[in-house]
């Protein structure tokens, strides 16, 4: 049996990498006056990255492309032609996995887990239903779409729902000292939110009539 | 109207009791904290008393602390639909 193909999808450059413009400036002979450092910074203004078009299906020209941003603000800039040719081959696999972030912390899930946060989610209640925003991997069995640091919102789709908001149980420290006859006792009991992932969609809007593949609890 | 954009690069942990001073005057409590000062020949001093352990550079805007939260916070990761 021949071992599955990995192909990796290019990593698209990062813009999130901030320039390590930190650095000891002179101070200018007149303190308040312009400073030439000053000028010489606001020449080095950081790039904005962001192309409107959208690249087509149809091979063209390769060009190198870069991330979206974490800001939602910035419009995503167009994918990679290796990107647009292999995501088909993403979407015909039938089980997805989704790497989601949530304040940060990766989570990696399917259709259908059951998952346990490490802290309770502020400004949700049980029973409401979320779209994940950022996701920063989406593979499946033999495909592994990398976002740099996350992934282009059009090409996913997860929703979860909160099931509840549970506690630990409580536990004690006991702090005290070698021969000290007093002991503190300090009680703590956390609260948990925990959420199901209902579906995880793999979308390539890319394409005439835009496809999906749905894995759906 | 320019500022100096300061971080503490290195913690003050185990330096001179002046180097902490200058440290505490420039209002660095802890390590990658960035604070905002008017250019001025007293402040580049106290940069300079402190120059191993900062980052600095030029900026025509202060930052607030809520400004600075907000840019440094990571993003929610989720929108409620229900």
């Amino acid at each position: 049996m021949l071992p599955p193909s990995r192909l990796l999808f290019r990593p698209l450059a990062s813009a999130a990498v901030r320039p390590a413009t930190q650095h000891i400036l002179r101070p200018a002979a007149a303190f308040g006056t312009s400073s030439v450092f000053r000028q010489q910074q606001q020449q080095q203004l950081p790039n904005t990255p962001t192309t409107s078009a959208i690249q087509p299906a149809t091979p063209t020209t390769t060009t190198t492309t870069t991330t979206t941003t974490a800001t939602t603000t910035t419009t995503p800039a167009p994918l990679s032609h290796e990107t647009l040719k292999l995501l088909p081959l993403l979407l015909s696999q039938p089980q997805h996995y989704i790497t989601i972030h949530i304040h940060a912390f990766p989570f990696l899930v399917t259709a259908g887990d059951t998952v346990t946060l490490p802290f309770r989610l502020k400004g949700v209640t049980p029973g409401q239903t979320l779209r994940l925003t950022h996701a920063s991997v989406l593979g499946s069995r033999d495909y592994t779409l990398k976002g740099a640091p996350y992934l282009d919102e059009r090409l996913f789709r997860c929703h979860a729902t909160v099931v509840a908001e549970t506690a630990e149980p409580m536990r004690v420290k006991e702090k005290t000292k070698r021969r000290q006859r007093k002991i503190k006792k300090v009680k703590s009991k956390h609260v948990y939110t925990v959420l199901r992932i209902k579906e995880v969609v793999v979308r390539n809007p890319f394409v005439e009539g835009a496809v999906e593949q749905v894995d759906a609890l | 109207m320019s500022y100096f954009k300061i971080t503490l690069i290195r913690s003050g942990i185990g330096m001179t009791k002046r180097q902490n001073g200058v440290l505490a005057s420039l209002g660095l409590r802890k390590r990658m904290q960035t604070v905002y000062h008017r250019v001025s020949p007293d402040v580049a001093g106290k940069i300079m008393k402190v120059k191993e352990l900062v980052a600095v550079s030029e900026r025509e805007r202060a930052e607030s602390r809520a400004e600075i939260h907000k840019r440094r916070q990571p993003p929610c990761g989720f929108v409620v639909e229900a």
